[in-house]
């Protein structure tokens, strides 16, 4: 094998942004057939490289190599893909009106007389190329409708109908459930044994790295600081690597939870975003100072469940009650009046607006604040970017600038953003999703610090979370949600994350065990 | 060394990163320009002009004479209003396009204060005159409005259609119930009192004292855009309309009050009109400024004082372009087509700045790597 030579090589690859070397003098050799993973804390450049790999960034300096060819400043995403690169990204490029075989031969579709669109053709191709390599899809499903699990085996089939057989994955399991991230390694090691795929995972969690890949590149700050074989390197000096020290998960809950429920939900039910029942029937209780998670597979209702407390989505049933008072069927407005905060789960369409500075993201709700408006007539801008500047650093959010747009901010940053933002109305009630989602390690420690600490200061807390670690980490109980109903509950510590697994998926895999 | 000095001086020349984005805006609007020019030039060298000749005549056309001068700036006095109306709207996440009807039925309603109050003192004339229009502009604004917050119907389907039925009911009215007995006029309403006319602060120019009306409104927007609590939640609701619901702010009613506003700064485009040049309603009132306006606040990004300088740059190229065809006797195809390729150049702004800062990083880049090469072998 290695007598061909690396299948891609980078050259003194340096990648300049503006104030920012996202590339640093990157030099790789990725071999045939191996599953490579490249770890690093987000704005580490993983996806910058991978970037300059698939064509969609050109290096400032130093040269990319495919299958031994050099490749020319031309080099872009179509090209890449004609060499046989496949990139699938964290937030994916599917178009959610189409089906998902429409969306699978996008750009290439098969025809009829050499001008029509051929339907038939493209369900059948997109079945055989599903069976081909253990990737079952419904062709005819709409994709917006499908889980976050099934969008990326979409996106993957996507690059392998074009003939991929570099494939880049970037922090592909960030969005799915652990039985989801099974099955997606199950694939990866298949065909990569037996189809000769070669695999790039962008990733920073590192027992993934552990249990998939064969070598292993770690990145910070754009340099690439080594290349171990997997084999050879365990997951504590790989974090290290990482951030550059150690890193300690401690146990920091301190004291019992309070005696006060303060958020009751009684018999909450919603439907979705097709107008199918979502949640159905939902009984909660979260007490002062505890936090109480929600586990289930992406999809059974979390999303709908947070949304519904907020007033974000109309209720068709149930109540939700703050200290006993009624604050269902307000508006997201009244809601946070009454004292609940909400970190949503998608950062970028609900939790923040991109194209507003940070400064003005971290202000949202306290605008007409009299220390930051007068006579609720002018905006005291002053006093908004030193109160900014504060919570940017309390929060530790690194940033080019407070004034520049949110969208400049990696994603941990935008998620420590968003955290600050919430956690300073200083509400009884937090309602937190996906707090961590597709966040780098010394992030993650930081923000399951800022939980604690508001769990420890009496705040009632409702977590929902697809990272079972982080749940069984952080929870003071867990519930399951399955299929908008609550499956089981537990209290931290008596239940195992294989026995929960049961749970999640309604329960009827342990009674098949029982048989 | 002095290191305190050197640091200084360093602190000086790197700008922070706003100003930086400024400084690489305005430098790539200048380019932008040049080009504009430059290919202008070709295209009057090709059809056998002499185009040093030609912006001469342009820019002495557009700001040569006083009289000259208030055109221009009349006519800056109407882009810059329409665009800031479009610019106010479009910022709380909601898009104008009906501003040219708007701009009819103030014009209208004007007209109509102005005559039937010929009695009354001057200044209650205009002040009725202006309310008015502003009642008018903006009622006929609510209606997409309203639609589109409670019914979510497209507000640029809606707004398009209105300006029609708008336009055409004045010129039914001008020409029917409302129009005036005085001879030689073709269609249009009564005289209004003369007493309320805005007199021409140039002579024999378009320039009249409702610019000061119009630098007020002006002011206002300036400042509800870019000082105000309202201009903040707007930013935020047009930006992300979503995110604006969670975070507490009423999404839907500023988009309402964004739409609005906007009628009613068209609404007062009309009467600046009726009571500074026509002296009543004609049916021949705006030959589509809005959509000039709009244009002008397209290539501005909706940036308030981005559009104060676009309009007073279009106005030269409108009023210097009609100078220029009686000056240097070019005709008034090539200057159409000299003008759409200026603007046409000033819209691609934005990848001309990419272009250039994509470059100037790269160059960057390059030095960095030399230096650290030469420091390598030294």
């Amino acid at each position: 094998m290695s007598a061909e030579g690396p299948v891609v090589r980078f050259e003194h690859v340096t990648v300049q942004f503006p104030g920012v070397l996202a590339n640093d003098d990157v030099s790789l050799d990725i071999r045939r057939g191996e599953v490579f993973a490249l770890v690093g804390e987000n704005g580490a450049g993983k996806s910058t490289l991978m970037n300059v790999l698939y064509g969609l960034q050109k290096p400032t300096l130093g040269s990319l190599w495919i299958k031994g060819r050099k490749i020319g400043p031309r080099h872009d995403p179509l090209r890449a893909m004609a060499m046989g690169v496949g990139m699938v990204h964290q937030h994916f490029k599917l178009v959610p009106s189409f089906t998902v075989a429409q969306n699978i031969v996008l750009g290439m579709e098969p025809k009829r007389r050499g001008l029509f669109y051929d339907q038939k053709r493209a369900d059948h191709d997109v079945r055989a190329l599903g069976e081909r390599f253990g990737l079952p899809v419904n062709t005819a499903d709409t994709v917006g409708e499908l889980s976050v699990g099934l969008q990326q085996r979409v996106e993957i089939l996507k690059a392998l109908h074009r003939g991929a057989d570099v494939l880049i994955l970037d922090e592909p399991t960030a969005v799915l459930t652990p039985h989801e991230t099974d099955e997606l390694f199950e694939v990866i090691r298949r065909i990569v044994a037996e189809k000769g795929m070669t695999v790039i995972l962008i990733t920073h969690k590192l027992g993934e790295v552990m249990a998939l890949s064969d070598r292993v590149g770690v990145m910070r700050r754009g340099k690439l600081l080594g290349v171990l074989p997997t084999a050879e390197t365990d997951e504590r000096v790989l974090a290290a690597m990482m951030v550059g020290r150690d890193v300690i998960f401690d146990e920091l809950r301190e004291g019992a939870p309070g005696e006060q429920v303060v958020l009751a939900v009684r018999g909450l039910a919603a439907k979705d975003d097709r107008g199918l029942p979502a949640v159905r029937g939902v009984d909660l209780t979260v007490h002062a100072g505890e936090i109480v998670g929600v586990c289930g597979v992406e999809g059974n209702g979390q999303t709908e469940l947070t949304e519904c407390i907020m007033g974000m989505r109309p209720q068709t049933g149930g109540t939700v009650t703050l200290n006993g008072r009624d604050i269902s069927r307000h508006t997201p407005r009244a809601i946070r009046a009454m004292g609940v905060s909400w970190i949503p789960e998608d950062r970028l369409s609900t939790g923040l607006s991109a194209k507003a500075t940070v400064t003005e993201n971290l202000l949202v709700g306290k605008q007409r604040q009299p220390a930051f408006s007068l006579l609720g007539i002018h905006y005291r801008r002053r006093n908004a970017r030193r109160y900014a500047a504060k919570l940017a650093e309390e929060f530790d959010i690194r940033s080019g600038g407070l004034e520049l747009p949110a969208a400049s901010l990696s994603g941990g940053n935008m998620q420590k953003t968003i955290l600050a933002r919430e956690f300073s109305f200083d509400s009884p009630v937090l309602v937190i999703s996906q707090p961590t989602r597709g966040v780098d390690i010394g992030a993650i420690e930081f923000i399951h610090e800022k939980i604690l600490e508001k769990r420890n200061a009496g705040c009632a807390i409702l977590l929902v979370s697809a990272d079972l670690d982080e749940l069984f980490r952080l929870s003071d109980r867990l519930v399951t949600l399955y299929e908008g109903q609550i499956t089981g509950r537990f209290e931290a510590g008596s239940i195992d994350k294989q026995e929960i697994g049961y749970y999640m998926t309604g329960g009827r895999q342990k009674e098949a065990r029982k048989a | 060394m002095n290191t305190g000095f050197v640091q200084s001086v360093r602190a000086l020349v790197t700008l922070k990163p706003k100003q930086k984005l400024t400084a690489q805006y305005l430098l790539s609007l200048l380019i932008a320009v040049s080009l504009a020019f430059l290919v202008g030039a070709g295209i009057m060298l090709l059809c056998g002009y002499d185009p040093v000749a030609c912006y001469a005549a342009l820019f002495k056309g557009a700001l040569g004479k006083p009289r000259a001068l208030g055109n221009t700036l009349a006519k800056t006095v109407t882009l810059c209003l329409t665009g800031l109306a479009m610019s106010v709207a479009a910022k709380a996440g909601i898009f104008n396009v009906g501003g040219e009807g708007q701009l009819y039925l103030g014009g209208l309603a004007a007209a109509v204060v102005g005559a039937r109050m010929a009695d009354s003192p001057a200044w209650l004339i205009v002040v009725c005159a202006l309310l008015a229009a502003m009642a008018a502009g903006g009622a006929y604004a609510w209606l997409p409005g309203i639609l589109k917050v409670k019914l979510r119907v497209n507000e640029v389907v809606t707004t398009i259609l209105l300006n029609s039925a708008a336009i055409y009911f004045c010129s039914y009215l001008a020409n029917g119930p409302l129009k005036t007995a005085e001879r030689g006029i073709p269609s249009g309403t009564d005289s209004i009192a003369a007493a309320a006319w805005f007199p021409p602060l140039i002579r024999l120019s378009s320039l009249t004292t409702g610019v000061f009306y119009a630098a007020g409104i002006t002011l206002f927007i300036w400042y509800l855009m870019t000082r105000s609590t309202a201009g903040f939640e707007m930013k935020i609701t047009g930006t992300n309309p979503r995110f604006a619901r969670y975070g507490g702010i009423r999404a839907d009613r500023l988009a309402l009050w964004g739409m609005v506003l906007s009628g009613m700064v068209c609404g007062v485009v009309g009467p600046l009109e009726v009571f500074g040049l026509h002296h009543r309603f004609l049916t021949t009132l705006s030959s589509e400024f809005y959509f000039d306006g709009m244009l002008v606040a397209m290539i501005m990004r909706y940036q308030p004082v981005g559009v104060i300088l676009m309009s007073f740059f279009f106005a030269i190229l409108n009023i210097g372009g009609s100078a220029m065809e009686l000056s240097a006797g070019i005709s008034s195809e090539v200057i159409l087509i000299v003008q759409s390729v200026i603007i046409f150049f000033m819209a691609a702004e934005g990848g001309i700045s990419e272009m250039a800062r994509r470059s100037a990083a790269e160059r960057r880049v390059r030095r960095a790597a030399r230096r650290a090469e030469k420091e390598a072998s030294a």
